[in-house]
């Protein structure tokens, strides 16, 4: 069986901003509540416009799982890997939190977690694949995230990419993110 | 990721990337049909001592269907049910963050009886054997003092373990019950019915056209409302959205128009006018179906679009295009009835005007307008029967001898149809919150001593907090059933601890609508603390009450003995699965699948033309679609929607107006963790230019000052509100030490709002406080 390349599709167009996935993940993944650290976030955009001609859009993000890895490749224990499907880790034992990849980050996407003593970030709910969607994924009320394989051309995403133009986040850093945003 | 500070670094890297998120057509990727076929247990049933347990959610009023993710006896993670279609399958915010509420170190644990004065916080721990004796006692107490059951108020909000509650109010006789609608709904329900004699849904799958007026369905969360208006937005939907706030369904919305407070009206008057002016009306449906067209016509032509916009401040073309529109793409077309609708005095006038809307355009009982709802029957306790007691009087708030000229605002419309000595439709089972207050504090025309609450938190819910207080002050005896210390368990003599919906069985709900679905509950986990359910607290309750001979010496020995034999062996004394059984008998295979999938129903097609068919006769005097109401005309109340404008603010005062967003519900959540971080203190809405001109800037703390209350709050600058208001969210400025995360954080609302009524329906109209604000 061919190798699986995870990646997620989102259409941002359908956000509400309701956070259903910002608590979703904190909650499957552990992470501490009370310390505003999330791994998957909605940044309300500037308001466009005058009163009352205006416009706002949401913007859902989290770690872009970039296939050109600059967390990675700083990470001075290899505490920061990638898995043979593309998604990016973090093994807490290694991690001796110089918070080199926090910097390194262009997306912001990393925190330092006291209670694992380490940093961390999304992992596309690596623990639920393959037979479950990462919790973000699932609990979406207007599934603003697809999730799936870029490898199997009859795959939700593989679809979606076919069909829309997208984008990805600043891509003049050249990380290649595994985040894809339809327009 | 850390939010706050560096949300500013995230805008940048997003101008950078030049990413702009425009709506270009996406075609359906995920249907419910679809959702529901992609169940698969079995490839969930991994990992060690890990069980999948389906249930129901409790965080708000949708009751949404779950799967809960229990490891080693602890609830992990809380997952949608994709089965339960009504939701297409999702969990909110609040959903998810339910899975901390057993583990809520704030939670009640115990009986607890107050020891100091009320407020104080004094309590003991006593034993539930105590606490049912202590309740039976006061309640042959209070009736022996009174001679009159209903000096004991039943106060309660909607939830599976409600109809038990209801149970303990009715074994005792007392027709004073009062419910959350008329702080809610009950004007939104009384001008649907009034029209099509039915609260119906909207079917927003297959609409073309919506108008959405106020109902802010992107962050008040109602299923399937909020997922279906925004799927079918990116294929085809024109959203028009009217509120003096800018909020994410504006953002949504194709056009956003910032009406002017309590003019909405106008608004729909105005389109109405158009649509019949320029002949744009369904001529066939209005002719088969309705009553009184006739006299519309006649009514609506004072209504012009001109007149509308010096009202609303609306331009007129815009009125006139949104008519068009309206008309162009009926039946497909929807006017939105909405969900919280205690705005103003005169609601019920508004509600009936875009029912009206919808019978003249025909968008009614079809593919994309608005649609009756369908609901699967259960099996009820026919054969219970309940002691009829003789000392008993009529409702407190059916009607009041001393004027309630004051709960009306003297302007226009005091002189509009809205009846000023008594509410014209109270629900003898709801009641109507402000009148019923007033009435208790001015005993008119008796006393009522006690109260016994569940699941609501009338400190905090009902407008004028002072009042609230005032009124709980002169009772008697207070007993409080909830899960967590409320503002008004706070205030109470006993208060007893319910297990959370995630520890107990609760009886089927049948959730009505245009995807009809069953749901019920059982325990993902075992009670973490000394609590029972709503069901067992009446059963403890009632069982002592018999032990007293005075509690059943107005009414019948042998009503006594039926009482037993049919209401509390076969169901009080019972396990809730019994009774879960029963509710679905008449459908064999249901009971089973209501345990292993959490959820049942017949299917998940929608279902229209119910009330098209032949020899169908509407729930309304003339048995047709009522545009012109004949009960109103012979009630005295304005058979037509007639408009009188409402009173405006002060060149220095802004009007405070409500709403709800997406991760708390009513006063009920702020206490969760993972809820409280996403929203930890709330701030007030100012309009930029007004906040220039008061020197108030964002961030700062103002007082925000009513007739009624003072509160302090921070405040939030924007662009986003109109300048002649102010928003602020529910749920904070709390007097509850037992809500140690918002207790005195933020502002409370029910400080200060002013109790005012729609007296046609009973309900509050919390949009008509005038406040100035000032500089902390």
């Amino acid at each position: 069986m061919a190798k699986k390349k995870y990646a997620i599709v989102l259409d941002a167009s359908k956000c509400l901003n309701c956070k259903a996935c910002t608590v979703a993940c904190k909650l499957e993944n552990h992470v501490p509540v009370g310390h505003e650290t999330y791994r998957i976030w909605v940044t309300e955009n500037e308001i466009h416009g005058n009163f009352p001609n205006l416009t706002q859009t949401f913007q859902p993000s989290q770690c872009q799982h970039c296939e050109n890895t600059p967390c990675a490749s700083v990470c001075p224990t290899k505490a920061t890997y990638k898995t043979e499907e593309g998604v990016v880790l973090v093994d807490y034992d290694k991690c001796v939190l110089c918070k080199a990849c926090m910097t390194a980050c262009p997306y912001d996407a990393r925190f330092v977690n006291e209670h694992v003593a380490a940093v961390e970030k999304c992992t596309m709910c690596y623990h639920r694949l393959p037979d479950r969607e990462p919790a973000c994924v699932e609990t979406c009320p207007t599934k603003v995230r697809v999730f799936g394989d870029l490898n199997d051309p009859e795959s939700e995403v593989s679809k979606l990419l076919a069909k829309n133009p997208y984008y990805r986040l600043k891509p003049s850093v050249n990380t290649r993110p595994r985040l894809f945003y339809i327009y | 990721m850390k939010m706050g500070k560096l949300e500013l670094t995230r805008r940048k890297f997003l101008t950078v990337s030049g990413a702009t998120a425009s709506a270009i057509a996406l075609s359906g990727a995920f249907s419910a049909v679809k959702a529901v076929e992609s169940n698969n247990q079995e490839s969930m049933q991994h990992g060690k001592n890990s069980k999948f347990i389906p249930s129901a959610c409790g965080m708000c009023v949708n009751k949404c269907g779950l799967i809960a993710h229990v490891e080693n006896g602890k609830i992990r993670k809380l997952n949608p049910n994709p089965k339960f279609f009504k939701s297409r399958a999702m969990l909110c915010a609040r959903g998810n963050a339910g899975a901390e509420e057993p583990y809520n170190p704030d939670r009640l644990k115990k009986p607890l009886l107050r020891q100091g004065k009320r407020g104080e916080g004094k309590w003991k721990e006593i034993s539930w054997e105590e606490a049912f004796k202590l309740a039976a006692e006061k309640l042959a107490e209070l009736k022996q003092k009174y001679q009159n059951r209903s000096s004991v108020a039943f106060i309660s909000t909607e939830g599976f373990q409600e109809e038990f509650f209801k149970m303990l109010s009715t074994s005792y006789g007392s027709t004073n019950t009062v419910r959350h609608p008329t702080l809610c709904m009950a004007s939104v329900i009384q001008g649907w019915s009034s029209v099509f004699g039915t609260y119906p849904d909207a079917d927003l799958t297959e609409a073309d056209f919506v108008l959405m007026l106020g109902a802010n369905r992107a962050e008040s969360f109602m299923t399937p409302d909020t997922i279906d208006f925004q799927k079918s937005m990116p294929k085809k939907q024109t959203l028009v959205y009217v509120d003096p706030r800018f909020t994410s369904t504006a953002a949504k919305a194709d056009k956003w128009y910032a009406i002017k407070p309590g003019t909405d009206l106008a608004f729909v008057l105005a389109i109405i006018n158009v649509i019949i002016s320029e002949n744009l009306y369904d001529e066939n449906f209005v002719n088969k179906y309705t009553h009184g067209f006739e006299d519309l016509v006649k009514h609506v032509k004072q209504y012009t679009p001109e007149w509308a916009e010096k009202e609303c401040e609306i331009p007129a073309d815009e009125i006139i295009w949104v008519a068009r529109e309206f008309a162009k793409y009926a039946p497909r077309s929807v006017v939105y009835p909405g969900r919280r609708t205690s705005w103003y005095v005169n609601d019920v006038y508004f509600r009936r005007a875009c029912a009206i809307l919808a019978a003249i355009t025909g968008s009614w009982d079809t593919p994309g307008g608005i649609v009756p709802k369908s609901s699967i029957p259960l099996a009820k306790h026919d054969s219970a029967l309940y002691p009829l007691y003789d000392m008993v009087e009529p409702r407190i708030d059916v009607s009041r001898k001393s004027s309630f000229k004051h709960l009306i605002p003297n302007d226009e419309r005091a002189k509009h149809g809205l009846p000023y000595d008594k509410c014209a439709y109270l629900n003898e089972i709801d009641g109507s919150w402000v009148v019923f207050r007033d009435s208790v504090l001015k005993s008119d025309p008796y006393p009522v001593k006690g109260m016994f609450v569940y699941k609501q938190n009338p400190v905090e819910a009902v407008p004028n907090r002072e009042k609230t207080l005032e009124m709980m002050q002169q009772m008697e005896f207070i007993c409080t059933i909830d899960i967590q210390m409320s503002d008004t368990a706070w205030y109470s003599d006993l208060v007893l601890p319910e297990s959370t919906y995630l520890e107990r069985w609760d009886p089927c709900h049948s959730l009505s609508g245009i995807w009809p679905i069953v749901v019920a509950r059982q325990p993902v986990i075992e009670p973490i603390f000394n609590t029972k359910s709503m069901k067992e607290i009446t059963a403890g309750i009632v069982n002592e009450m018999l032990k007293i001979p005075s509690l059943w010496d107005d009414c019948w020995e042998s009503d006594v003995e039926a009482f037993k034999e049919t209401v509390v062996e076969p169901i009080l004394n019972q396990p809730t699965e019994k009774f879960i059984e029963h509710q679905l008998s008449p459908y064999p295979g249901a009971h089973e699948m209501m345990l292993k999938e959490g959820v049942f129903y017949l299917d998940d097609k929608a279902k229209y033309g119910q009330t098209k068919k032949e020899g169908f006769r509407y729930k309304t005097k003339t048995g047709k679609i009522e545009i012109y109401n004949v009960r109103y005309a012979d009630d005295g109340l304005d058979p037509l929607p007639v408009y009188a404008s409402p009173s405006q603010p002060k060149p220095n005062e802004f009007r405070v107006i409500l709403g709800r967003h997406a991760w708390n519900t009513h006063s009920g959540t702020q206490n969760n963790e993972y809820l409280h971080e996403l929203e930890p203190e709330n701030a007030v809405w100012i309009n930029e230019k007004r906040a220039l001109e008061l020197g108030i800037m964002d961030g700062d703390y103002v007082y925000i000052k009513s007739s009624v209350g003072e509160q302090k709050i921070k405040a939030k600058v924007t662009k986003k509100i109109r300048p002649d208001c102010i928003f602020y969210t529910h749920g904070f400025g709390r007097l509850s030490k037992g809500l140690s995360l918002v207790y005195k954080v933020g502002a409370s609302q029910a400080a200060i709002l002013e109790d005012y009524v729609d007296s046609v329906s009973g309900n509050a109209a919390m949009h008509e406080t005038f406040v100035e604000i000032r500089k902390a």
